[in-house]
Parts: structure tokens; C-alpha cells; sequence
């Protein structure tokens, strides 16, 4: 899916949510910003450096597909450490398990012996092993349940809290997007038809998509209209 | 007619998925079924689905996975036909083409195989396919989970006007309460292939019993988190 036009600027401890429907071109900002996808023009920075230099980290939709299901978690967990020859302080580990929730037998386990809900949590460890500064997020809580995905979202906005990191989360959760971030993006095939703070596009979108996407967002429960 | 199911459990590899359940749902009534990932609510619809079809009892059931319901060998043409003959209605363009027109779905091509359709038009005609006839029961096991909010929110409506002037119940299963919330009369909630909490709907909203219900019912939207 194609893109156009699409500017935006996320600070360290930022949040931007990318909302819309699939097929709008979502997941294409992701491959662009890593360098998946070349883009035809226009530029992708941080710090005035091309984003790949930053080594940005990427988590997954399908947390259990997005292991090696041969080895065992802690492998999958170290491998962006040993492809870059880059050590860590063991205590991050320990550190980063415990806002996670993650026991440590959990990391001798291989993908298909854990549930979803870790395998995510494993995922979110795997990508924030190497401090990266910029984190992006494709459909990260679409797997879990309605409980779980509460739970994981805190336990990310902590981590945020304490990292540092800017996020990127792209996802179809408009009620996700409202509470845990602090910019919304619309997209609508391929350009962004609405960008602004999250609590102006939950009172007032400014666009007639974006207010169908606000209304979708009270139908389905997601959001409850303030009394 | 009212439904009723006794004794309804399922074993896997000797593992308990489904304790002993019995089901009465009184004509035209809408009931949810919510409860964690993993607790055994897809398991005890299609064992409900199963009972009732084996007593003669007409059920359309919309799988949680497209892949449930459609044959990656036939068109999509075959399914409609198949459907309609299962619902014992007659062939009907005129009222398929206004289906299809309420669930936007009008522009697939019937005479190829659900793979060329992407998964949430294939999750609406399966959608499309339920509701051909009037089934004394209705099973929708995650309705919305392959569609976009906009999307999903048009279908929840065209579900509500079905089942308007119509004696046909429905069994909702999802792990939302938010989507169940306004939608039923009376909630089941699931934990462990049991089912812990059987009551109207408001009273599990106000004042849940069980543990897994209060969490339910503390996460079904997104509101009365930190921002």
C-alpha cells in the first residue's frame, strides 16, 4: 500500500498512535521508517542521522509467529546483542523481566510453550533489550485478550516512562490510541487526514472519517462516552 | 423454540476443555458469552452448535476464523448456494444483493475462492451467509475481530436489525465485554471450560461476583484508565 505526503515528528518519551483502516497504508509506515520499504522521496531522521543508524527495535503483531519456535525464549531474547556484539548489564535483563512479569524459567521455554498474552511480553522484552531509542509497535495488543491487553499497555507506558523510548504504535484500537498516547494519526489510504492530540480527537475529530472512526470507538465499547 | 442443550462438555488428548454445561436460552433472547483467552467459550459454541444440530434444530454459526467455514477448494458462489439450501430459503438475489450491500461486501467477485477475498471480507460473508434464513439460533464467536472499527460497528448494526421482529436468539462470544455490554440481555462468564457466572447483564456490570467477572467488567473499555 502506498503512502503519500505523510509528515510527522515524535520526541524521546513521546507517544504517536497511527490509526485507520487496513489497508490505508498503517504497516507501510512502519517498513518506511525502518528501511524496508525505499522511499520514492522524502526522508526519514532522527537526530538529522537516517533512522536505521538509531537502530530502532519493532514489535510484532503475531507474538508467537515472531520467535524461532526451535530455540528457547532467552536465545530469541539475546539475539539482537549478539548480531550486534554489543553486551548489556545482566541486570537490565532482570530489570526489564520485572516490569514485564516475566519469570525467569518463562525464558527457558520455547514460543509454543507459552501463551499469547507472554509471548507478547517476551516480544516487547526482545525489542527494548538494547535500549533502542525509537520503538515501534505494529498491532501490538490485536492478539490478546480484552484483559491482557489492558494489563500490556500499562505495562508498556511504564516502561516508557522509565526507558525513555519514543514509541510508534500503529493500531486499529482507537480507545488504545486515546488513552496511551499523546498524538493521534489518522490514515486514510495512504495520507493522514487528521493529526492531533489525543484528548481533541476523542472530543472533537476534525475530519468526517475521523469522527466515524471516534463513533466506531463508542459502538463497539471500546470508549465510554464521558456522562 | 427454546433452546436447550444438557450435559454439553468436551475432552482433548484427555484434557478437560469443557466441563459438564447445560445451556437453556429462551426463544429470541440475546446472551453473551465473555471470559479470558483460553477459558473454553469458542469450545462450548461449537459443542452447542454440534448438540443442536444432531437434535435438528436450525443454528447458523459464524466461526471465530473465516477458515472454519469456508473451503479454500470452492468459490465463493458454491458457499452462498450451500448456505441458502441449509437455510432452506429460496434463492434470492435481490435480498442477497441488499446483504452484501449492508455488510459493503458487494464488490467481491463470487465466482472465485475465498482466498482471493482478504480476511475481513471473508469474516462478512460468513457473516452474510448466517443470516440467509432465520435460524432458531444464532452463534457469533468474535464477529468483529478481523474487521476494521468502522466496519465492525456497521456490522453490529446490521446485527441489531436483524435480530429486530425476528424469534431468532443469539449466543455472542467475545473476550470484550465492551462489545457485549449493550448488546445483551443476559451475560455468561466463562473460566477454566466453566461457566462461573450466569445473570443479566446489568447486574454483572454493577456488581460482579467473580473474580474473572469483576476484571472483566473493570476492563471492558478502555475510560478508567490513566492517561
Amino acid at each position: 500500500m502506498a503512502i503519500e505526503d505523510v509528515s510527522f515528528s515524535l520526541a524521546p518519551n513521546q507517544t504517536l498512535a497511527v490509526v485507520g483502516e487496513s489497508g490505508a497504508g498503517k504497516s507501510t509506515i512502519i517498513n518506511a521508517i525502518l528501511g524496508l520499504v525505499p522511499c520514492s522521496s522524502g526522508q526519514v531522521t532522527w537526530n538529522n542521522a537516517p533512522v536505521p543508524h538509531c537502530r530502532p527495535a519493532l514489535v510484532m503483531q503475531e507474538p508467537r509467529s515472531a520467535f524461532n519456535p526451535r530455540l528457547s525464549l532467552r536465545r530469541s531474547v539475546m539475539e539482537p546483542l549478539v548480531a550486534r556484539r554489543i553486551t548489556v548489564d545482566p541486570t537490565r535483563l532482570e530489570k526489564l523481566c520485572d516490569g514485564l512479569e516475566i519469570s525467569t524459567d518463562l525464558l527457558e521455554r520455547r514460543p509454543a510453550q507459552i501463551s499469547i498474552g507472554q509471548a507478547q511480553r517476551v516480544g516487547i522484552l526482545r525489542a527494548l533489550i538494547a535500549a533502542p531509542p525509537l520503538v515501534l509497535f505494529d498491532e501490538p495488543l490485536s492478539a490478546l485478550d480484552a484483559i491482557t491487553q489492558k494489563h500490556t499497555a500499562r505495562m508498556i507506558a511504564e516502561l516508557q516512562r522509565a526507558e525513555g523510548f519514543a514509541a510508534l504504535i500503529v493500531t486499529h484500537d482507537l480507545g488504545y490510541a486515546a488513552t496511551y498516547s499523546d498524538q493521534i494519526a489518522v490514515l486514510r489510504a495512504g495520507r493522514i487526514e487528521e493529526l492531533t492530540c489525543a484528548r481533541t480527537f476523542v472530543e472533537a475529530p476534525q475530519t468526517k472519517y475521523g469522527r466515524r472512526l471516534r463513533d466506531a470507538a463508542f459502538a463497539l465499547g471500546a470508549l465510554e462516552r464521558a456522562a | 423454540m427454546t433452546i436447550k442443550a444438557i450435559g454439553l462438555s468436551t475432552i482433548r488428548s484427555g484434557r478437560t476443555i469443557l466441563h459438564p454445561t447445560d445451556l437453556v436460552i429462551e426463544p429470541g433472547k440475546r446472551v453473551g458469552l465473555v471470559g479470558p483467552s483460553g477459558s473454553g467459550k469458542s469450545t462450548l459454541g461449537h459443542a452447542l452448535v454440534d448438540r443442536l444440530r444432531t437434535q435438528g434444530q436450525s443454528v447458523a454459526h459464524v466461526p471465530q476464523s473465516p477458515d472454519e467455514a469456508l473451503d479454500p477448494l470452492r468459490s465463493m458462489a458454491f458457499h452462498w448456494r450451500e448456505a441458502t439450501r441449509a437455510a432452506k430459503m429460496a434463492s434470492d438475489p435481490a435480498k442477497q444483493q441488499a446483504l452484501f450491500a449492508a455488510l459493503g461486501i458487494e464488490g467481491g467477485n463470487l465466482r472465485t475462492r475465498p482466498w482471493s477475498w482478504s480476511r475481513g471480507m471473508q469474516q462478512r460473508f460468513v457473516i452474510a451467509m448466517a443470516l440467509i434464513g432465520t435460524p432458531a439460533l444464532l452463534v457469533m464467536d468474535e464477529p468483529t475481530s478481523a474487521l476494521d472499527p468502522v466496519i465492525a460497528a456497521d456490522t453490529m448494526d446490521l446485527l441489531d436489525s436483524y435480530l429486530k421482529n425476528r424469534q431468532t436468539a443469539l449466543l455472542l462470544i467475545t473476550h470484550d465485554l465492551g462489545l457485549a455490554a449493550h448488546r445483551v440481555a443476559r451475560l455468561m462468564v466463562m473460566e477454566d471450560g466453566r461457566i462461573v457466572e450466569d445473570a443479566p447483564i446489568e447486574q454483572i456490570l454493577s456488581t460482579p461476583k467473580t473474580s474473572v467477572a469483576k476484571a472483566l467488567s473493570a476492563h471492558r473499555n478502555w475510560n478508567e484508565l490513566p492517561c
